[in-house]
């Protein structure tokens, strides 16, 4: 389906799809709705949850089947389901046995935890599906070749939920700002995070009435109740903090500027919840050779604190720095003192212009021959203005329907997340990796 | 009562009662109405360079409304935290989530008009019970504290109750 990776220009492809197809495609899809979409939902648990509300805007859709393990998440799913479309879809806690009986499903959305990803994701590709699979693709690199290897061997569409891909305002950032009015001039360094305090990361409890049956928790690859509600801390079942929240980011870094790193240097511990598997804290650094210049990245995801303001990437560059996150109150762009003016595009409707933050009172802790002039803040012209995973959502089923191209789809997003699954190798062996085809292709 | 002592100013306590009962029959009033709130997005494509932008950005306008179709009692983000409590029975989650809202509105209006007060008051106190019971469970402080400070307010709207001249079914 694609040539295999070649570092300087394998995501330039995931770049044109977005550009030429993926914004009409969402405006299509938003449009459209004739065709009925037949979807199984599979895994409804926090982020099963927050698929359906997204998708629940979206026309078209049918809902025929939800599986899902714990009967609680499975009641609340048929019971959401007909709320929404008045009849009650088929309920199952096997997707082998959901398979095998449902005839006429078109897609699933498979929300399940990080390490039934790729399996999952097989089973539906293999059985005629298209599918949209939550990010991370899988717990292991190896999970998630067999992810891609199986969306070429079906032909079937597998989008991966890296959702600010579909986003208008990431699309018209890179597109539009970054790479047609190159606004950031050469960009020399990123950084992003997503920090959040010890009271957002504690342990999910559950009521003891409710708990799974031992055996079925064991069937399904969970020790205990609790590792089934809390599987993102563990090893063996998720990638932790840099794969459950960097990789939104880090995919935004590889595909902004068009490269994946050279290598990754990372360090992690536990400063907080000791008695976790995964580090609780991590920081990694990726270097990058692009077209234009050498970039280094720093990204930090910290379950520990909150402090630095949340989540969002920032793109420095010598011109301007873009600050930009999922969430639209993060998103600034700072203009440096140096760089040409951009009255003309605040006039033609490509910027707005943001409210400067107050100058500080000369003092005498100041040299001012040390200090860089306070850049000019900007803002984007527009918002998205509806759930962030609708876009994505969209996208894919205007893809089922024919109208679109996947704006990620699994090949495109491994070669994104490729690079992630070398940060928590590096952090745990204290050692930079130099990452390499074989580190990065299928 | 000793001669010297003044006597009660019971026009002011009598206005004091009624001011603490309007105060919270507002807020329950309001606040389960709002339980039936909603929002409808409208939204108009961004122009860039004169023309309506191709990306989807767009400017949107929020406007409120109100419809039994929109009644939430508990938010569903809480929601979901409450059913992971141990302590917390799953039919009485249930039963407080469908009846919130219109139990906050028939208190609230019990008590506006002054209809056996003390038996409202007492039941709106009851029910912000419940609600701090579940906030200590997911650890709510500053939730906690909030309601505190209405009880507070039913307490002293009950300890006035008879200076209210204004009210039904003065017995109760």
């Amino acid at each position: 389906m694609n040539a295999p990776l070649n570092r300087r220009n394998f995501l330039t492809r995931t770049a044109g799809a977005g550009l030429v197809l993926g914004a009409p495609a969402i405006l299509r899809a938003a449009e459209g709705g004739s065709q009925k979409i037949n979807v199984a939902l599979v895994g409804f648990g926090k982020q099963g949850k927050v698929l359906f509300e997204a998708m629940s805007n979206i026309p078209g859709l049918h809902f025929q089947a939800v599986c899902d393990i714990w009967d609680y998440n499975l009641k609340a799913a048929m019971a959401k389901v007909r709320a929404r479309q008045g009849s009650v879809p088929k309920g199952y806690s096997d997707i082998d046995e959901m398979l095998a009986t449902e005839k006429g499903l078109d897609a699933a959305v498979v929300a399940t935890p990080d390490f039934w990803h790729s399996p999952h994701t097989v089973k539906c590709l293999e059985a005629g599906l298209n599918v949209y699979c939550e990010k991370m693709m899988s717990n292991t690199i190896d999970g998630a070749r067999d992810m891609v290897r199986a969306m070429e061997r079906t032909g079937k569409l597998c989008q991966i939920g890296h959702q600010r891909r579909s986003n208008p305002r990431y699309l018209y950032t890179l597109h539009e700002l970054i790479q047609g009015k190159k606004i950031c001039g050469q960009i020399v360094n990123i950084n992003g995070q997503w920090n959040r305090a010890v009271t957002a990361s504690q342990d999910i409890g559950y009521n003891p009435k409710l708990s799974i049956a031992p055996e079925v928790l064991e069937k399904y690859g969970f020790a205990n109740m609790h590792q089934f509600m809390n599987w993102r801390t563990y090893r063996d079942l998720s990638g932790g903090p840099i794969s459950d929240l960097g990789a939104h980011q880090i995919d935004i870094f590889n595909w902004f500027l068009g490269v994946a790193p050279k290598s990754v240097f990372a360090t992690g511990g536990h400063s907080f919840f000791k008695e976790r598997e995964h580090f609780d804290n991590v920081m990694a650094l990726f270097d990058y050779d692009t077209p234009q210049g050498q970039v280094r990245a720093f990204y930090q995801v910290l379950t520990t604190t909150s402090a630095g303001g949340g989540y969002f990437e920032s793109f420095m560059g010598t011109e301007a720095t873009i600050d930009i996150s999922e969430r639209s109150a993060y998103t600034n762009i700072f203009r440096e003192s140096s760089a040409p003016s951009w009255d003309e595009l605040v006039s033609r409707g490509y910027l707005k212009k943001g409210t400067a933050p107050a100058a500080k009172a000369d003092s005498g802790d100041a040299i001012k021959s040390y200090e860089s002039a306070a850049p000019e803040v900007y803002q984007l012209p527009g918002d998205l203005n509806k759930p962030p995973h609708q876009p994505h959502l969209e996208n894919f089923f205007a893809s089922v329907r024919g109208e679109a191209t996947l704006n990620c789809d699994a090949r495109h997003a491994f070669e994104s997340e490729a690079p992630i699954y070398w940060v928590n190798p590096s952090a745990i062996q204290k050692q930079r990796i130099e990452l390499t085809e074989e580190h990065l292709t299928v | 009562m000793n001669a010297e002592e003044p006597k009660p100013d019971t026009l002011a306590l009598s206005l004091g009662a009624m001011l603490a009962r309007f105060w919270l029959a507002a807020r329950a009033i309001q606040t389960g109405i709002e339980k039936y709130a909603g929002s409808t997005l409208s939204e108009t494509a961004v122009s860039i360079n004169g023309q309506p932008n191709t990306y989807g950005l767009t400017d949107g306008a929020a406007t409120k409304g109100y419809a039994l179709a929109n009644y939430h009692g508990v938010p569903a983000a809480l929601y979901d935290k409450f059913a992971g409590e141990p302590f917390m029975a799953g039919w009485a989650l249930k039963l407080f989530d469908k009846t919130l809202g219109p139990a906050l509105i028939l208190l609230g209006v019990t008590i506006l008009l002054g209809v056996a007060s003390r038996i409202s008051l007492f039941a709106l106190g009851l029910l912000y019970i419940g609600l701090t019971w579940g906030l200590i469970l997911i650890r709510e402080d500053s939730g906690v504290a909030w309601l505190a400070a209405h009880m507070i307010l039913i307490i002293a709207a009950l300890a006035l109750v008879r200076y209210d001249r204004l009210r039904i079914l003065k017995k109760w």
